[in-house]
């Protein structure tokens, strides 16, 4: 059952901003609404006090993909179906590519925006990964200030995010990849559509000729509290040789840091053996650069 | 407030409420109980519309988010009396038994074969993975979408 | 199998086909009506507890509260039951499941009354829980309903041969213990049903999702304390049930009939999806432990089976259920010595009752499975030891029954499926490419270099195979009869209706394709009458695969009685010699003698000149079977059908998921009357079998379900089975329209077990414990969360 709320659809971005700055409690942004509907349908702790909903789709400054020389700006309410429709995201970004096209149904990427996914920051948003491993920042605006944050930064914990009640992510910022770092996305769930991830991987790894990593990019959703890089990995794999032996070796070392982060739960038995098992099949999959 | 949208090709105005959802004002407000009901949270597609040819989930969408859309809900699919060449196919192959999950199924198959008149098997099954069944297996939908699609390519 | 039909086995177009793929047919919350009110459940939180008063006075005045409904205002039974009269309408003086309702608010409109039920204050006193099935006989087990004395539901034991002296000589013994998992029927469409009063005299109209509208009147009944005949119900378009819209509606429909009688208005309840799982009754979880005793010819020679289900908190079928599990859980294989005890009892767990399948799922798993084993000690292929032990014409049951009077097509269907499949060669295949399945070490969760799997190592292929028999419609379970009603018109055109009623699988199609075979008019001049109690005879209830056999057993007398006097008509009419063959076929009245006389129209109305009566009452009423309850010996069934199915899937031994590439279903339902429809339910079947086989599930924590909707109870998609291929055998039979039998329940019954077989094959180790999930097919264990929370709900 729906509380009584308002909802409102700003068409420019300031007039959004000046609702939120206005102070007033309980408002809440809504693009796809595909969290925040059934959130408030089902009477969850965070959407239950909404009185207004700010509907932002009609706000020009936060649609449209915007292909720029190093970067790629991708708006607050754009689509999951949008995205899948870019063939420049497609050729350039294919672990996002890959991530959005796993995402819920048709009908759930017509509607659910790419922002939501990180800002409702599920443990098993299939995004956030992949977004992280490419470096990804987002703008966030309100009436007196416009900041660029990265999104690690952003991420602040399960269902949690540095955005202040009146900010909104206006644009997802996304620097185009040096060639030379290739990976991929891997997405485990119960069944083959529309499935809740177990376990989501990303990697962007650079290797060059003689199997030299001159750079690696790894981070991971539903094994860890909120999804995340893992830098000391990465740190550690600079400049070493990609064979089998090192993948491996990696591959327990990610086990060890995800039992650092996450503790032992009532997955773990599956999940860690599992995770550990796919990331190794995954670095098999950049051993030749 | 009021929304005003296009539905099933007749521009419309009515009054709702704000917390009032596109599945429930379709139902309640215009009578089109074709669009069902089955879980309220966007897992099972049986209140499958099209909005602007994409085809959504109408528990997901807020009705006054419909406001100034092209709302289409199996009720306006046909021609008239002139069954829509996949509602034709589905009755040949089958692809109905409770029929509680066909109204979104034939309007997720139609939204795909408008942005894609030559779909494989997969991408059938893709454009219709949102949509649950229980009692067919999928098999005869997958058929009846697939034949639909050729006869509308022989016709182009 | 060409018989000369004209309709009969053709692809014939679904008789509701166009209502509902237009979107006009009206499934039960479709309907509204002037005055309508609402009703919403009371619950607490709790899986047992005692009620010491519930106290309204905050909500009573409020002005979206028309009426308040508890178990005062009952004016007849208050329990009720299909079975045993054990399931409170209103539970005021108890909870012994979640699920349970104490009390309904009734108003304008839902959302009014949602946000009161927090303010109703309850004061009641928490009972200890039980959750193991395996505790519920124990000494100092609680008791769920202290009035039975025990928490034992029913026992049925099952006792041919001996046992003992069987086992010792057998030249080996093999004992195993298999579980099976709570599982939703997950019908699309959530439970509604509106009931309108009648006025005084009438009693009241009940329209409802509801897939036995008789079983549905008879509870109506008991609760108003009203004859059935004031009682109507009426059943409306009905969105999947698969065993499910029975005991469930009976009851929401009670309660919307009380609430209907008390305030003089129509009230209509309608279930969200977390409603729907939260209180419905679901299928029976089973614990099987099976003791084998084999020759090392392959025969066995004696089978010792022992079976628990957890019946929940209610009866409800469980007494039925386990009565089909008694009788077919030895599979489909004659063995000289059987004992045999299945038991269902109570505990604090959601209830289960009916579902497809309907108590033989559950031991095909565990039987099928010990089939395979015992092939593979032995070295034989699984369908060489099923050859040899399987039933043949004048084989002996379990019960005692011999098997003759129809093809006994066991071995038929099991050739078929092999010979389809290339079975023996595959399995022999897989076998030898023994796969690495991962070991973990219990002292590092870290993988050892030697445990890694390259990428390309992931995929086994498996082949697996199950075998059954069924018996074919309620059996010794209860009195089998079933009714139709046809009517003529002066044109030519039919009314048709029969007391079983449409449950989405396409009876109506079938009976329509039986009237219009025996007429010889076009489906499209047959109209099929909604079921309404207050028009329809008793036909007794959708269930057992009976519709076909029984259903259109009616159907088929009732047409038949019609033509048989429009034959003498035409005879009379035409003054054709008395042995002249009258046929009726193309819309056409045709003589041996003559050829075709006239119209099928012209016909009807000479004899509607004539005042001749078109209309007819048909019946079938099933042979006589018999049952002896202390040794589980009879004729159980008076027919069986047979199935076999092979599994072929890909099994990733990195991640234990498990693709199913293929199924080949290979069923003997008799005669098939409409192609497209058998075909749906063997893709249908399979595919909620598959759903069993490898990720459904409702776990609980003390009582409470998990799985409250599709995000987290997963049923399958368009994308989770490759292919799946019917395949007919034809068997003879002298029962039923035509010798058409069953075929409903036989396609989803096997799935589990060729899956789980298949995996095995793959993987080079047995499964015991369904669903086939990741953690199962990996570790072989099932984890949980701690609690039923909801990370995204806090």
């Amino acid at each position: 059952m729906m509380p009584r709320f308002e909802i409102i659809f700003p068409d420019n971005l300031s007039d959004a901003l000046s609702v939120l700055s206005s102070g007033h409690e309980h408002m809440q942004i809504i693009a796809g609404g595909t969290d925040v509907i059934t959130g408030l349908g089902q009477g969850s702790n965070r959407f239950k006090n909404t009185k207004m909903l700010i509907d932002i789709n009609n706000i020009p400054e936060v649609n449209g993909i915007e292909i720029g020389r190093e970067k790629i700006s991708i708006g607050g309410a754009v689509t999951f179906s949008d995205i899948l429709q870019s063939e420049f995201i497609e050729r350039s970004f294919p672990l996002l590519w890959k991530s959005v096209s796993t995402i819920g149904s048709v009908q759930i990427r017509n509607r659910a925006t790419i922002a939501g996914n990180f800002v409702n920051n599920a443990p098993c948003a299939d995004t956030v990964p992949v977004l992280l491993v490419y470096n990804a920042t987002i703008v966030i605006e309100s009436m007196s200030s416009k900041r660029e944050i990265s999104l690690y930064e952003f991420l602040s914990g399960p269902y949690k995010t540095k955005l202040s009640r009146n900010e909104i992510v206006t644009r997802i910022n996304i620097p185009i990849p040096n060639k030379n770092l290739n990976g991929d996305f891997y997405k485990l769930g119960r069944r083959r559509a529309v499935a809740i991830s177990r376990i989501t991987l990303a990697v962007l790894a650079d290797v060059n000729s003689e199997s030299k990593i001159n750079e690696i990019r790894i981070a991971s959703g539903a094994v860890t509290p909120i999804g995340t890089r893992f830098f000391d990995l990465e740190k550690i794999a600079k400049g070493k040789k990609a064979d089998d032996q090192f993948f491996k070796d990696m591959a327990g070392k990610l086990g060890e840091k995800i039992i650092e982060v996450t503790g032992l739960r009532w997955s773990s038995e599956y999940k860690l053996p599992v995770v550990q098992q796919v990331f190794y099949q995954l670095l098999k999959g950049i051993e030749r650069g | 407030m009021e929304v005003r949208f296009k539905l099933n090709g007749k521009e419309v105005a009515t009054a709702t409420a704000s917390n009032i959802r596109l599945i429930d004002l379709l139902r309640d407000k215009f009578n089109l109980t074709g669009t069902k009901e089955g879980c309220g949270i966007g897992e099972c597609g049986a209140c499958t519309i099209l909005m602007d040819g994409r085809a959504v989930n109408s528990c997901l969408v807020l009705a006054a988010q419909a406001n100034g859309k092209e709302i289409i809900t199996i009720e306006g699919i046909a021609d008239g009396d002139i069954l829509h060449p996949l509602q034709r196919r589905f009755l040949s192959n089958g692809a109905i038994q409770c029929g509680y999950c066909t109204p979104g199924m034939v309007l997720s198959a139609s939204a795909l074969l408008s942005q894609n008149p030559d779909p494989s098997e997969e991408d059938i099954k893709e454009a219709i993975a949102g949509n649950l069944c229980r009692c067919t297996g999928y098999k005869q939908i997958i058929d009846a979408v697939k034949e639909t699609a050729k006869e509308l390519q022989l016709k182009q | 199998m060409n018989k000369g039909f004209s309709v009969v086995g053709k692809s014939v177009i679904r008789e509701d086909g166009i209502d509902k793929v237009t979107g006009k047919a009206k499934f039960a919350d479709d309907y509204k009506f002037d005055g309508m009110l609402h009703a919403v459940m009371l619950r607490i939180n709790e899986a047992h507890a005692r009620i010491n008063s519930v106290d309204f006075l905050e909500i009573e005045n409020n002005r979206n509260v028309f009426s308040i409904i508890s178990s005062a205002d009952i004016p007849g039974a208050k329990k009720v039951g299909m079975i045993k009269n054990d399931q409170p309408i209103f539970c005021d003086e108890k909870v012994v499941t979640p699920g349970d309702v104490i009390a309904m608010l009734v108003g304008e409109s839902e959302d009014g009354l949602r946000p009161l039920l927090s303010k109703i204050k309850i004061d009641y006193s928490p009972l200890p829980v039980l959750n193991d099935p395996k505790k519920s006989l124990d000494k100092d087990a609680v008791l769920i309903h202290p009035e039975a004395g025990s928490n034992l539901i029913i026992h049925h034991p099952l006792r041919k041969g001996d046992i003992q002296k069987g086992f010792d000589e057998s030249d080996e013994i093999l004992e195993q213990t298999y579980t099976t998992q709570l599982i939703e029927h997950a019908y699309i469409e959530p439970e509604a049903v509106i009931a309108i009063p009648q006025g005084i005299s009438q009693g009241v109209k009940i329209i409802g999702s509801i897939q036995n509208p008789f079983s549905c009147r008879r509870i109506v009944a008991a609760v108003l304390n009203l004859p059935l005949a004031k009682v109507r119900v009426q059943q409306a378009h009905l969105g999947g049930s698969f065993g499910g819209k029975d005991d469930t509606m009976a009851i929401l429909a009670a309660r919307a009939a009380v609430a209907a009688l008390k305030t003089g208005r129509p009230v209509k309840i309608r279930y969200s999806r977390e409603e729907s799982i939260l209180e419905s009754y679901k299928r029976h979880p089973y614990i099987l432990d099976y003791k084998a005793g084999y020759m090392k010819n392959g025969k066995i020679k004696a089978i010792k089976i022992e079976l628990l289900a957890d019946g929940g908190a209610y009866t409800s079928m469980s007494p039925f259920v386990t009565w089909r599990s008694v009788v077919q859980a030895t599979g489909p294989y004659e063995i000289e010595n059987v004992h045999t005890d299945v038991r269902a009892v109570y505990t604090n767990n959601p209830y289960t009752g009916a579902m497809r399948g309907f108590g033989s799922p559950q031991p095909i798993f565990a039987q099928e499975s010990l089939m395979d084993e015992i092939a593979l000690r032995l070295g034989m292929t699984p369908d060489e030891i099923r050859r040899i032990n399987g039933y043949k014409v004048g084989s002996v049951t379990a019960t005692g029954q011999t098997l003759k009077d129809h093809d006994v097509n066991l071995i038929t269907v099991l050739s078929t499926a092999c010979e389809n499949t290339d079975f023996a060669k595959k399995w022999k295949n897989n076998l030898k490419k023994k796969s690495v399945a991962l070991e973990l070490s219990k002292d590092s969760p870290i993988l050892k270099d030697d445990q890694f799997i390259r990428p390309d190592d992931n995929i086994k292929k498996g082949i697996g195979l199950a075998l059954s028999f069924r018996g074919c419609s309620l059996g010794a379970e209860g009195m089998d009869a079933s009714a139709a009603y046809i009517s003529i018109q002066n044109d030519g055109s039919v009314y048709l209706d029969c007391g079983l009623a449409e449950n989405g699988q396409g009876l109506r199609t079938t009976y329509t394709i039986i009237a219009s075979e025996v007429l010889g008019v076009s489906p499209d001049k047959i109209i099929y009458l909604e079921l309404d109690t207050g028009i329809t005879p008793d036909s007794g209830p959708t269930v057992a695969s009976r519709g076909t056999i029984m259903g259109g057993g009616a159907v088929k007398n009732a047409a038949e009685t019609v033509r048989d006097k429009l034959t003498a008509l035409v005879k009379e009419e035409f003054k054709l010699p008395a042995d002249d063959i009258i046929s009726f076929t193309d819309n056409h009245v045709h003589s041996e003698s003559e050829g075709t006389l006239a119209s099928f129209q012209d016909v009807c109305k000479i004899a509607s000149s004539q005042g001749m009566n078109l209309s007819a009452i048909g019946w079938y009423k099933g042979p006589n079977v018999h049952w002896d309850e202390e040794t589980g010996q009879g004729d159980a069934y008076f027919t069986y059908v047979y199935g076999c199915q092979v599994a072929e899937v890909s099994v990733n031994i990195s991640t234990g998921e498990v693709y199913i590439d293929k199924i080949t279903a290979v069923h003997d339902p008799g005669t098939v009357i409409n192609r497209l429809g058998a075909e749906g339910q063997v893709f249908g079947g399979v595919t909620q079998g598959a759903g069993y086989g490898i990720f459904e599930e409702v776990t609980t924590d003390k009582g409470f379900i998990r799985e409250l909707n599709f995000d987290t109870y997963t049923i399958p998609t368009s994308k989770d089975i490759s292919e799946i291929i019917p395949i007919f055998v034809e068997g003879k039979e002298s029962y039923g329209p035509w010798g058409a039998k069953s075929l409903g329940e036989p396609t989803l019954e096997l799935t589990a077990a060729a899956i789980s077989n298949a995996v095995c094959n793959a993987l080079g180790k047995r499964l015991f414990n369904l669903p086939l999930n990741l953690e199962e097919v990996l570790l072989n264990i099932k984890l949980r969360p701690a609690d039923t929370k909801r990370g995204s709900l806090v």
